[in-house]
Protein backbone atom coordinates (compact mmCIF):
# COMPACT_ATOMS: atom_id res chain seq x y z
CA UNK A 1 0.00 0.00 0.00
CA UNK A 2 2.53 2.58 1.20
CA UNK A 3 3.96 3.59 -2.14
CA UNK A 4 0.54 3.49 -3.79
CA UNK A 5 -0.83 6.28 -1.66
CA UNK A 6 0.64 9.63 -1.07
CA UNK A 7 -0.86 12.59 0.60
CA UNK A 8 -2.27 15.53 -1.32
CA UNK A 9 0.20 16.44 -4.07
CA UNK A 10 2.00 19.73 -3.68
CA UNK A 11 2.40 21.19 -7.13
CA UNK A 12 5.36 23.53 -7.41
CA UNK A 13 4.51 27.18 -7.91
CA UNK A 14 6.63 27.09 -11.06
CA UNK A 15 5.83 24.88 -13.98
CA UNK A 16 8.39 22.25 -14.86
CA UNK A 17 10.34 22.43 -18.11
CA UNK A 18 10.59 19.57 -20.61
CA UNK A 19 13.08 16.89 -19.58
CA UNK A 20 16.22 17.48 -21.68
CA UNK A 21 16.83 13.72 -21.83
CA UNK A 22 13.43 13.06 -23.45
CA UNK A 23 13.58 11.49 -26.91
CA UNK A 24 9.88 11.84 -27.74
CA UNK A 25 7.27 13.83 -25.85
CA UNK A 26 3.50 13.76 -25.56
CA UNK A 27 1.98 16.99 -24.26
CA UNK A 28 -1.63 17.00 -23.08
CA UNK A 29 -3.33 20.31 -22.25
CA UNK A 30 -6.71 20.56 -20.53
CA UNK A 31 -8.70 23.78 -20.98
CA UNK A 32 -7.42 27.07 -22.36
CA UNK A 33 -4.81 27.60 -19.64
CA UNK A 34 -3.51 24.07 -19.89
CA UNK A 35 -3.22 24.37 -23.67
CA UNK A 36 -1.30 27.64 -23.36
CA UNK A 37 1.23 25.81 -21.19
CA UNK A 38 1.57 22.88 -23.60
CA UNK A 39 2.17 25.37 -26.44
CA UNK A 40 5.01 26.92 -24.45
CA UNK A 41 6.42 23.48 -23.65
CA UNK A 42 6.29 22.47 -27.32
CA UNK A 43 8.57 25.39 -28.12
CA UNK A 44 10.97 24.35 -25.36
CA UNK A 45 11.46 20.72 -26.37
CA UNK A 46 14.96 20.42 -27.88
CA UNK A 47 15.00 20.41 -31.67
CA UNK A 48 14.83 17.05 -33.37
CA UNK A 49 12.72 15.37 -30.67
CA UNK A 50 9.26 14.39 -31.93
CA UNK A 51 6.50 16.14 -30.00
CA UNK A 52 2.80 15.42 -30.11
CA UNK A 53 0.38 17.94 -28.58
CA UNK A 54 -3.14 16.96 -27.56
CA UNK A 55 -5.67 19.61 -26.59
CA UNK A 56 -8.75 18.64 -24.61
CA UNK A 57 -11.54 20.24 -22.61
CA UNK A 58 -11.18 17.71 -19.82
CA UNK A 59 -9.86 14.23 -19.09
CA UNK A 60 -12.87 12.35 -20.43
CA UNK A 61 -12.96 8.74 -21.56
CA UNK A 62 -11.97 9.48 -25.13
CA UNK A 63 -8.92 11.52 -24.14
CA UNK A 64 -7.83 8.85 -21.66
CA UNK A 65 -8.30 6.19 -24.36
CA UNK A 66 -5.99 8.12 -26.69
CA UNK A 67 -3.46 8.45 -23.88
CA UNK A 68 -3.64 4.70 -23.19
CA UNK A 69 -3.05 3.96 -26.88
CA UNK A 70 -0.06 6.31 -27.03
CA UNK A 71 1.49 4.65 -23.97
CA UNK A 72 1.00 1.21 -25.50
CA UNK A 73 2.96 2.30 -28.57
CA UNK A 74 5.67 4.29 -26.77
CA UNK A 75 9.34 3.32 -26.54
CA UNK A 76 11.66 3.97 -23.59
CA UNK A 77 12.77 7.62 -23.75
CA UNK A 78 9.16 8.83 -24.12
CA UNK A 79 7.92 11.48 -21.72
CA UNK A 80 4.45 12.67 -20.76
CA UNK A 81 3.68 16.25 -19.77
CA UNK A 82 0.25 17.22 -18.46
CA UNK A 83 -1.14 20.73 -17.95
CA UNK A 84 -4.52 21.84 -16.68
CA UNK A 85 -6.83 21.68 -13.66
CA UNK A 86 -5.77 19.24 -10.96
CA UNK A 87 -8.66 16.82 -11.44
CA UNK A 88 -7.84 16.33 -15.12
CA UNK A 89 -4.11 16.10 -14.53
CA UNK A 90 -4.56 13.56 -11.74
CA UNK A 91 -6.95 11.45 -13.82
CA UNK A 92 -4.52 11.37 -16.76
CA UNK A 93 -1.53 10.74 -14.52
CA UNK A 94 -3.33 7.83 -12.88
CA UNK A 95 -3.95 6.23 -16.28
CA UNK A 96 -0.25 6.59 -17.10
CA UNK A 97 0.96 5.22 -13.75
CA UNK A 98 -1.37 2.24 -13.99
CA UNK A 99 0.07 1.54 -17.46
CA UNK A 100 3.58 1.37 -15.99
CA UNK A 101 4.84 4.87 -16.75
CA UNK A 102 7.21 6.02 -14.00
CA UNK A 103 6.98 9.25 -12.03
CA UNK A 104 10.32 10.16 -13.57
CA UNK A 105 8.65 10.06 -17.00
CA UNK A 106 5.75 12.40 -16.14
CA UNK A 107 5.78 16.16 -15.50
CA UNK A 108 2.70 18.11 -14.52
CA UNK A 109 1.58 21.73 -14.38
CA UNK A 110 -1.60 22.35 -12.42
CA UNK A 111 -3.52 25.52 -13.26
CA UNK A 112 -6.16 25.24 -10.52
CA UNK A 113 -7.11 22.97 -7.66
CA UNK A 114 -10.75 24.09 -7.35
CA UNK A 115 -12.26 20.93 -8.74
CA UNK A 116 -11.53 17.59 -7.10
CA UNK A 117 -12.28 14.02 -7.96
CA UNK A 118 -13.43 12.13 -4.88
CA UNK A 119 -13.41 8.36 -4.78
CA UNK A 120 -16.16 6.64 -2.81
CA UNK A 121 -14.89 3.44 -1.20
CA UNK A 122 -18.45 2.33 -0.54
CA UNK A 123 -19.73 2.22 -4.14
CA UNK A 124 -16.41 2.86 -5.99
CA UNK A 125 -17.84 5.76 -7.99
CA UNK A 126 -15.77 8.90 -8.52
CA UNK A 127 -17.49 12.25 -8.02
CA UNK A 128 -16.25 15.62 -9.22
CA UNK A 129 -16.77 18.39 -6.71
CA UNK A 130 -15.62 21.88 -5.82
CA UNK A 131 -15.79 21.07 -2.10
CA UNK A 132 -12.53 21.85 -0.27
CA UNK A 133 -10.41 19.23 1.49
CA UNK A 134 -12.21 18.36 4.77
CA UNK A 135 -15.45 19.54 3.16
CA UNK A 136 -18.36 17.36 2.09
CA UNK A 137 -19.94 16.29 -1.19
CA UNK A 138 -22.76 13.91 -2.08
CA UNK A 139 -21.51 10.79 -3.89
CA UNK A 140 -22.80 10.65 -7.46
CA UNK A 141 -22.89 6.87 -7.25
CA UNK A 142 -24.66 6.09 -3.97
CA UNK A 143 -25.73 9.53 -2.70
CA UNK A 144 -23.90 9.06 0.61
CA UNK A 145 -22.51 12.26 2.08
CA UNK A 146 -18.75 11.99 1.56
CA UNK A 147 -16.13 13.72 3.65
CA UNK A 148 -13.24 14.80 1.35
CA UNK A 149 -10.25 13.30 3.06
CA UNK A 150 -6.78 14.90 2.66
CA UNK A 151 -5.45 11.84 0.89
CA UNK A 152 -4.89 11.32 -2.83
CA UNK A 153 -4.54 7.89 -4.36
CA UNK A 154 -1.95 8.07 -7.12
CA UNK A 155 -3.34 5.14 -9.01
CA UNK A 156 -6.95 6.28 -8.75
CA UNK A 157 -5.99 9.92 -9.33
CA UNK A 158 -8.63 10.96 -6.80
CA UNK A 159 -9.13 12.14 -3.25
CA UNK A 160 -10.43 9.57 -0.86
CA UNK A 161 -13.96 10.15 0.39
CA UNK A 162 -15.56 8.48 3.34
CA UNK A 163 -19.04 8.50 4.75
CA UNK A 164 -19.48 11.80 6.59
CA UNK A 165 -22.00 10.44 9.10
CA UNK A 166 -20.28 7.11 9.69
CA UNK A 167 -20.44 7.48 13.47
CA UNK A 168 -24.15 8.25 13.45
CA UNK A 169 -24.87 5.15 11.39
CA UNK A 170 -22.67 3.00 13.53
CA UNK B 1 29.09 -11.66 -9.48
CA UNK B 2 31.94 -12.10 -7.09
CA UNK B 3 33.20 -10.11 -4.17
CA UNK B 4 36.02 -11.07 -1.92
CA UNK B 5 36.80 -10.10 1.61
CA UNK B 6 38.80 -11.15 4.58
CA UNK B 7 36.80 -12.84 7.29
CA UNK B 8 38.70 -13.03 10.55
CA UNK B 9 37.78 -15.74 13.04
CA UNK B 10 35.89 -13.22 15.16
CA UNK B 11 32.96 -13.02 12.75
CA UNK B 12 29.76 -12.17 14.52
CA UNK B 13 27.56 -15.23 14.74
CA UNK B 14 25.03 -14.85 11.93
CA UNK B 15 21.79 -16.43 12.83
CA UNK B 16 20.40 -18.58 10.12
CA UNK B 17 23.63 -19.27 8.30
CA UNK B 18 23.27 -22.33 6.15
CA UNK B 19 25.47 -25.39 6.43
CA UNK B 20 25.80 -26.87 2.98
CA UNK B 21 27.49 -29.87 1.47
CA UNK B 22 29.18 -29.81 -1.90
CA UNK B 23 27.03 -32.33 -3.76
CA UNK B 24 28.55 -31.82 -7.16
CA UNK B 25 31.35 -30.04 -8.96
CA UNK B 26 30.97 -29.21 -12.66
CA UNK B 27 33.81 -27.82 -14.75
CA UNK B 28 31.94 -26.88 -17.88
CA UNK B 29 34.39 -24.40 -19.37
CA UNK B 30 38.05 -23.89 -18.46
CA UNK B 31 38.48 -21.69 -15.40
CA UNK B 32 34.85 -21.68 -14.32
CA UNK B 33 33.64 -24.13 -11.72
CA UNK B 34 30.03 -24.72 -10.76
CA UNK B 35 29.26 -25.97 -7.26
CA UNK B 36 26.07 -27.82 -6.47
CA UNK B 37 25.23 -27.22 -2.78
CA UNK B 38 22.66 -29.11 -0.71
CA UNK B 39 21.78 -29.53 2.92
CA UNK B 40 23.84 -32.45 4.23
CA UNK B 41 20.70 -34.44 5.05
CA UNK B 42 18.74 -33.12 2.06
CA UNK B 43 15.67 -30.91 2.36
CA UNK B 44 14.42 -27.63 0.98
CA UNK B 45 16.58 -24.52 0.93
CA UNK B 46 15.15 -21.00 1.29
CA UNK B 47 13.51 -19.60 -1.82
CA UNK B 48 14.82 -16.29 -3.11
CA UNK B 49 14.10 -13.62 -5.73
CA UNK B 50 15.99 -14.09 -9.01
CA UNK B 51 19.39 -12.34 -9.01
CA UNK B 52 20.11 -13.13 -5.33
CA UNK B 53 23.49 -14.13 -3.93
CA UNK B 54 24.86 -15.97 -0.93
CA UNK B 55 27.97 -15.04 1.01
CA UNK B 56 30.14 -18.14 1.23
CA UNK B 57 32.84 -18.74 3.83
CA UNK B 58 35.98 -19.41 1.82
CA UNK B 59 38.66 -20.27 4.35
CA UNK B 60 39.82 -16.97 5.82
CA UNK B 61 37.55 -14.84 3.71
CA UNK B 62 33.97 -14.51 2.55
CA UNK B 63 32.82 -14.26 -1.05
CA UNK B 64 29.45 -13.31 -2.49
CA UNK B 65 28.26 -15.56 -5.32
CA UNK B 66 25.10 -15.28 -7.37
CA UNK B 67 22.67 -18.19 -7.23
CA UNK B 68 21.91 -19.32 -10.76
CA UNK B 69 18.56 -21.02 -10.07
CA UNK B 70 15.21 -19.35 -10.65
CA UNK B 71 14.66 -18.90 -6.92
CA UNK B 72 11.68 -21.15 -6.32
CA UNK B 73 12.01 -23.53 -3.38
CA UNK B 74 14.36 -26.37 -4.21
CA UNK B 75 16.90 -28.70 -2.62
CA UNK B 76 20.01 -27.33 -4.23
CA UNK B 77 21.77 -24.06 -4.91
CA UNK B 78 24.25 -23.63 -7.71
CA UNK B 79 26.99 -21.04 -7.93
CA UNK B 80 29.56 -20.63 -10.70
CA UNK B 81 32.95 -19.30 -9.78
CA UNK B 82 35.60 -17.98 -12.13
CA UNK B 83 39.10 -18.78 -10.95
CA UNK B 84 40.96 -15.48 -10.51
CA UNK B 85 44.66 -16.39 -10.15
CA UNK B 86 45.44 -12.80 -9.13
CA UNK B 87 42.47 -12.53 -6.77
CA UNK B 88 42.40 -12.63 -2.99
CA UNK B 89 42.23 -16.40 -2.84
CA UNK B 90 38.49 -16.92 -2.42
CA UNK B 91 38.01 -18.29 -5.91
CA UNK B 92 41.03 -20.58 -5.47
CA UNK B 93 39.42 -21.90 -2.28
CA UNK B 94 36.24 -22.70 -4.18
CA UNK B 95 38.24 -24.39 -6.92
CA UNK B 96 39.85 -26.66 -4.32
CA UNK B 97 36.49 -27.84 -2.93
CA UNK B 98 35.49 -31.45 -3.60
CA UNK B 99 32.27 -33.39 -3.38
CA UNK B 100 31.43 -34.06 0.27
CA UNK B 101 33.10 -30.89 1.63
CA UNK B 102 31.00 -28.80 4.01
CA UNK B 103 30.74 -25.04 3.58
CA UNK B 104 28.90 -22.31 5.44
CA UNK B 105 26.86 -19.72 3.59
CA UNK B 106 24.55 -16.83 4.39
CA UNK B 107 20.90 -17.10 3.54
CA UNK B 108 20.21 -15.69 0.05
CA UNK B 109 20.30 -11.92 -0.18
CA UNK B 110 18.42 -10.04 -2.85
CA UNK B 111 19.86 -6.84 -4.27
CA UNK B 112 19.25 -7.35 -7.98
CA UNK B 113 15.70 -8.61 -8.40
CA UNK B 114 13.61 -8.21 -11.56
CA UNK B 115 10.93 -5.50 -11.43
CA UNK B 116 7.65 -7.39 -11.39
CA UNK B 117 5.74 -4.69 -13.25
CA UNK B 118 8.22 -4.48 -16.15
CA UNK B 119 6.74 -5.00 -19.60
CA UNK B 120 10.01 -6.40 -20.93
CA UNK B 121 13.37 -7.32 -19.38
CA UNK B 122 16.58 -6.53 -21.26
CA UNK B 123 19.39 -8.58 -19.71
CA UNK B 124 23.02 -7.66 -20.44
CA UNK B 125 25.88 -9.87 -19.21
CA UNK B 126 29.63 -9.79 -19.63
CA UNK B 127 31.80 -12.80 -18.70
CA UNK B 128 31.07 -14.37 -15.33
CA UNK B 129 28.44 -11.62 -14.90
CA UNK B 130 26.20 -14.16 -16.59
CA UNK B 131 25.47 -15.86 -13.25
CA UNK B 132 22.69 -13.56 -11.92
CA UNK B 133 21.37 -13.26 -15.49
CA UNK B 134 20.99 -17.02 -15.71
CA UNK B 135 18.79 -16.78 -12.63
CA UNK B 136 16.77 -13.94 -14.20
CA UNK B 137 16.41 -15.83 -17.49
CA UNK B 138 15.23 -18.99 -15.77
CA UNK B 139 12.65 -17.08 -13.74
CA UNK B 140 11.51 -15.16 -16.83
CA UNK B 141 10.99 -18.43 -18.72
CA UNK B 142 9.20 -19.98 -15.78
CA UNK B 143 6.87 -17.05 -15.28
CA UNK B 144 6.54 -16.32 -19.02
CA UNK B 145 7.95 -12.85 -18.72
CA UNK B 146 9.09 -11.08 -21.87
CA UNK B 147 12.90 -10.90 -21.94
CA UNK B 148 16.03 -11.02 -24.06
CA UNK B 149 19.65 -11.67 -23.09
CA UNK B 150 22.78 -10.17 -24.64
CA UNK B 151 25.88 -12.05 -23.50
CA UNK B 152 29.52 -11.26 -24.22
CA UNK B 153 31.96 -14.08 -23.46
CA UNK B 154 35.47 -15.05 -24.39
CA UNK B 155 35.76 -17.38 -27.40
CA UNK B 156 35.38 -20.96 -26.19
CA UNK B 157 34.77 -19.92 -22.59
CA UNK B 158 31.11 -19.01 -22.45
CA UNK B 159 29.93 -20.19 -19.05
CA UNK B 160 26.47 -21.77 -19.23
CA UNK B 161 26.26 -21.08 -22.97
CA UNK B 162 24.68 -24.39 -24.01
CA UNK B 163 22.26 -24.28 -21.13
CA UNK B 164 21.29 -20.71 -22.02
CA UNK B 165 20.76 -21.61 -25.67
CA UNK B 166 18.34 -24.33 -24.66
CA UNK B 167 16.61 -22.10 -22.13
CA UNK B 168 16.35 -18.88 -24.12
CA UNK B 169 16.30 -19.95 -27.78
CA UNK B 170 16.40 -16.89 -30.00
CA UNK B 171 16.02 -14.60 -26.99
CA UNK B 172 19.75 -15.12 -26.42
CA UNK B 173 22.36 -13.38 -28.56
CA UNK B 174 25.94 -14.26 -27.66
CA UNK B 175 28.96 -12.23 -28.72
CA UNK B 176 32.68 -12.87 -28.60
CA UNK B 177 33.47 -9.41 -29.98
CA UNK B 178 33.14 -6.47 -27.60
CA UNK B 179 32.43 -3.85 -30.31
CA UNK B 180 29.63 -6.02 -31.69
CA UNK B 181 28.21 -6.55 -28.22
CA UNK B 182 28.27 -2.83 -27.44
CA UNK B 183 26.62 -2.01 -30.78
CA UNK B 184 23.87 -4.52 -30.00
CA UNK B 185 23.38 -3.09 -26.52
CA UNK B 186 23.10 0.42 -27.93
CA UNK B 187 20.61 -0.71 -30.59
CA UNK B 188 18.49 -2.40 -27.94
CA UNK B 189 18.55 0.62 -25.64
CA UNK B 190 17.55 2.82 -28.58
CA UNK B 191 14.31 0.99 -29.27
CA UNK B 192 12.49 -0.97 -26.60
CA UNK B 193 8.87 -0.67 -25.42
CA UNK B 194 8.13 1.81 -22.66
CA UNK B 195 7.98 -0.30 -19.52
CA UNK B 196 11.22 -2.14 -20.29
CA UNK B 197 13.83 -2.45 -17.54
CA UNK B 198 17.50 -3.14 -18.29
CA UNK B 199 19.74 -5.24 -16.03
CA UNK B 200 23.51 -5.44 -16.41
CA UNK B 201 26.17 -7.50 -14.68
CA UNK B 202 29.77 -7.75 -15.80
CA UNK B 203 33.01 -5.82 -15.87
CA UNK B 204 32.88 -2.16 -14.80
CA UNK B 205 33.35 -0.76 -18.33
CA UNK B 206 30.32 -2.71 -19.56
CA UNK B 207 28.19 -1.45 -16.68
CA UNK B 208 29.40 2.10 -17.33
CA UNK B 209 28.56 1.76 -21.04
CA UNK B 210 25.03 0.57 -20.30
CA UNK B 211 24.40 3.27 -17.71
CA UNK B 212 25.74 6.09 -19.88
CA UNK B 213 24.08 4.93 -23.08
CA UNK B 214 20.76 4.40 -21.33
CA UNK B 215 20.88 7.90 -19.84
CA UNK B 216 21.79 9.40 -23.19
CA UNK B 217 18.84 7.61 -24.81
CA UNK B 218 16.35 8.91 -22.25
CA UNK B 219 16.12 5.95 -19.85
CA UNK B 220 15.28 7.16 -16.33
CA UNK B 221 17.63 5.68 -13.74
CA UNK B 222 14.72 3.70 -12.27
CA UNK B 223 14.70 1.51 -15.37
CA UNK B 224 18.43 0.70 -15.18
CA UNK B 225 19.75 -1.94 -12.75
CA UNK B 226 23.40 -2.89 -12.32
CA UNK B 227 25.13 -5.61 -10.30
CA UNK B 228 28.77 -4.73 -9.75
CA UNK B 229 31.82 -6.73 -8.82
CA UNK B 230 32.63 -4.93 -5.62
CA UNK B 231 36.38 -5.36 -6.15
CA UNK B 232 36.08 -3.14 -9.23
CA UNK B 233 34.67 -0.05 -7.55
CA UNK B 234 35.84 3.22 -9.00
CA UNK B 235 37.29 6.03 -6.88
CA UNK B 236 34.00 7.94 -6.78
CA UNK B 237 33.19 11.63 -6.58
CA UNK B 238 34.24 13.63 -3.51
CA UNK B 239 31.52 14.62 -1.03
CA UNK B 240 31.14 15.77 2.57
CA UNK B 241 29.78 13.66 5.40
CA UNK B 242 27.90 15.79 7.92
CA UNK B 243 27.71 14.17 11.35
CA UNK B 244 24.34 15.21 12.70
CA UNK B 245 25.07 14.63 16.38
CA UNK B 246 28.47 16.27 16.66
CA UNK B 247 27.82 18.77 13.89
CA UNK B 248 31.23 18.06 12.40
CA UNK B 249 31.91 17.87 8.70
CA UNK B 250 34.12 15.14 7.27
CA UNK B 251 35.38 15.58 3.72
CA UNK B 252 35.49 12.33 1.72
CA UNK B 253 37.90 12.76 -1.20
CA UNK B 254 37.74 10.69 -4.37
CA UNK B 255 39.58 7.43 -3.77
CA UNK B 256 38.93 7.42 -0.01
CA UNK B 257 36.02 5.44 1.36
CA UNK B 258 33.51 7.01 3.72
CA UNK B 259 34.57 4.43 6.31
CA UNK B 260 38.23 5.42 6.06
CA UNK B 261 37.35 9.12 6.19
CA UNK B 262 35.26 8.57 9.33
CA UNK B 263 38.05 6.57 10.97
CA UNK B 264 40.58 9.26 10.15
CA UNK B 265 38.23 11.79 11.76
CA UNK B 266 38.22 9.67 14.92
CA UNK B 267 34.79 8.10 14.46
CA UNK B 268 34.83 4.36 15.12
CA UNK B 269 32.46 2.36 12.93
CA UNK B 270 32.22 -1.43 13.29
CA UNK B 271 33.39 -3.16 10.14
CA UNK B 272 34.68 -6.45 8.86
CA UNK B 273 34.92 -6.91 5.14
CA UNK B 274 35.39 -3.33 3.93
CA UNK B 275 34.03 -4.60 0.62
CA UNK B 276 30.30 -4.09 0.95
CA UNK B 277 29.43 -7.69 1.67
CA UNK B 278 29.17 -8.41 5.39
CA UNK B 279 26.74 -5.75 6.60
CA UNK B 280 28.75 -4.67 9.65
CA UNK B 281 29.43 -1.07 8.73
CA UNK B 282 25.85 0.10 8.25
CA UNK B 283 25.41 3.77 9.16
CA UNK B 284 22.04 5.57 9.44
CA UNK B 285 21.45 8.41 6.98
CA UNK B 286 19.37 11.46 7.89
CA UNK B 287 19.45 13.38 4.63
CA UNK B 288 21.11 13.36 1.26
CA UNK B 289 20.86 10.53 -1.26
CA UNK B 290 23.25 7.61 -0.72
CA UNK B 291 25.02 6.14 -3.73
CA UNK B 292 24.71 2.47 -2.84
CA UNK B 293 27.59 0.32 -4.09
CA UNK B 294 27.37 -2.58 -1.63
CA UNK B 295 26.08 -6.09 -2.11
CA UNK B 296 24.39 -6.24 1.26
CA UNK B 297 21.33 -3.99 1.37
CA UNK B 298 18.15 -5.24 -0.26
CA UNK B 299 16.45 -3.16 -2.93
CA UNK B 300 13.83 -2.05 -0.45
CA UNK B 301 16.52 -0.97 1.97
CA UNK B 302 18.32 0.88 -0.80
CA UNK B 303 15.17 2.63 -1.92
CA UNK B 304 14.44 3.75 1.64
CA UNK B 305 17.75 5.63 1.53
CA UNK B 306 18.02 5.78 5.31
CA UNK B 307 21.15 3.69 5.72
CA UNK B 308 24.43 3.27 3.92
CA UNK B 309 27.22 0.68 3.98
CA UNK B 310 30.02 3.16 4.55
CA UNK B 311 32.91 0.92 3.45
CA UNK B 312 31.98 1.17 -0.23
CA UNK B 313 28.98 3.45 -0.67
CA UNK B 314 29.15 7.15 -1.28
CA UNK B 315 26.78 10.07 -1.87
CA UNK B 316 24.82 11.25 -4.87
CA UNK B 317 24.50 14.70 -3.31
CA UNK B 318 27.39 16.94 -2.27
CA UNK B 319 26.51 16.30 1.36
CA UNK B 320 25.36 13.20 3.17
CA UNK B 321 24.04 13.75 6.67
CA UNK B 322 24.69 10.77 8.94
CA UNK B 323 23.08 9.99 12.27
CA UNK B 324 26.46 9.83 14.03
S1 LIG C 1 32.45 -3.61 6.36
FE1 LIG C 1 31.38 -5.22 5.46
S2 LIG C 1 29.77 -4.23 4.44
FE2 LIG C 1 31.03 -2.65 5.07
Amino acid sequence: MGAEHTSVPRWGSEWPAPDPSARTVLLVGFGARGCAITAAWAADVPAGRPVEVLAADDADESVLAVLTARIAGARVGWRLMLAGPEDDVLAARAVALRAGVLDAEIRCAVTSTDRKRVYCPHCRATTTTTAPVAGETPCEGCARRLHVYAHVSRRAGAYLGFMADAEEVA
Amino acid sequence: MTATLTAPGALRADDGRLVLEVAGVVDEVPGTRTLVLRRPGGGLLPAHPPGSHVVLDCGDRRNAYSLTGDGSPCEEYRVSVLLCPDGEGGSAFVHRLAVGDIVSASRPRSAFAPVSTARHHLLVAGGIGITPMLSHARAAVRWRRSFELLYRHRPGAGAHLDELRGLCGDRLTAYTSTPEMLAAVRAALADRPLGTHVYVCGPTPLIGFVEETAAELGWPGERVHAERFSADLDAGEPFTAVLARSGSRVPVPSGTSLLTALEQAGVAVPNLCRQGVCGECRVPVRSGRPLHRDLYLSETERAAGDAVMCCVSRSVDDELELDL
